[in-house]
């Protein structure tokens, strides 16, 4: 992998991160409010949710350049 | 009867509500992969000031926000400078304390003359 493309994957990590955290907070804070009577585990549990979808698409992405995909049939 | 129905009807409406914020956030690929998520978070950014500026006419608030000053900092330079700063100093401490040491010596040595 070049050092550009890895800057920009690195770059896309972290902006992916910081949107699934901030989507898990919010989902979190309106279950919270909603159903359970504000308590805070909810929350908790939706960042925390959210940060781990991002650390796996990461990690995919990452993982992706030294894989074999399903359409590189080479000849 | 309308005691009997109002607990569910607010119960229908929260899961409204949470289903609603939950298909929103599957939707517009925030829950997807890290491309689907950068595209709207520019979709965001390029919806957020014709927003700004709808909201102000609305309220009659005509005055302008002041624009964000561009900030001439960046983050990647500024790191990359204190790490090539720390380890050159790192590589030379050596060099620089026997040279200190060598001085103070010299200078106790002065006074003791």
């Amino acid at each position: 992998m070049s050092e550009k493309e890895l800057g920009k994957k690195w770059d896309r990590c972290l902006a992916d991160g910081a949107i699934k955290l901030g989507t898990g907070l919010g989902l979190g804070i309106v279950f919270s409010v909603l159903f359970f009577k504000r308590h805070t585990w909810p929350i908790s549990l939706g960042s925390g949710a959210g940060l781990g979808m991002a650390y796996a698409n990461c990690q995919n992405n990452l993982r992706s350049h030294y894989m074999l995909h399903r359409g590189d049939k080479e000849q | 009867m309308a005691t009997r129905i109002w607990p569910v009807m607010k119960l229908a409406t929260k899961v409204t509500i949470a289903g609603g914020a939950v298909y929103v956030a599957y939707d517009s690929g925030l829950l997807g992969n890290s491309e689907q998520g950068s595209e709207a978070l520019q979709k965001a950014k390029a919806v957020i000031p014709p927003a700004m500026e709808e909201w102000m006419k609305y309220f009659g608030v005509e005055a302008q926000l002041p624009t964000i000053p561009k900030i001439e900092f960046s983050p990647v330079d500024a790191w990359n400078s204190g790490v090539r700063w720390t380890i050159s100093n790192l590589s030379e401490a050596p060099t620089k304390a026997t040279e200190y040491t060598s001085q103070g010596l010299q200078y106790l040595k002065d006074l003791t003359k």
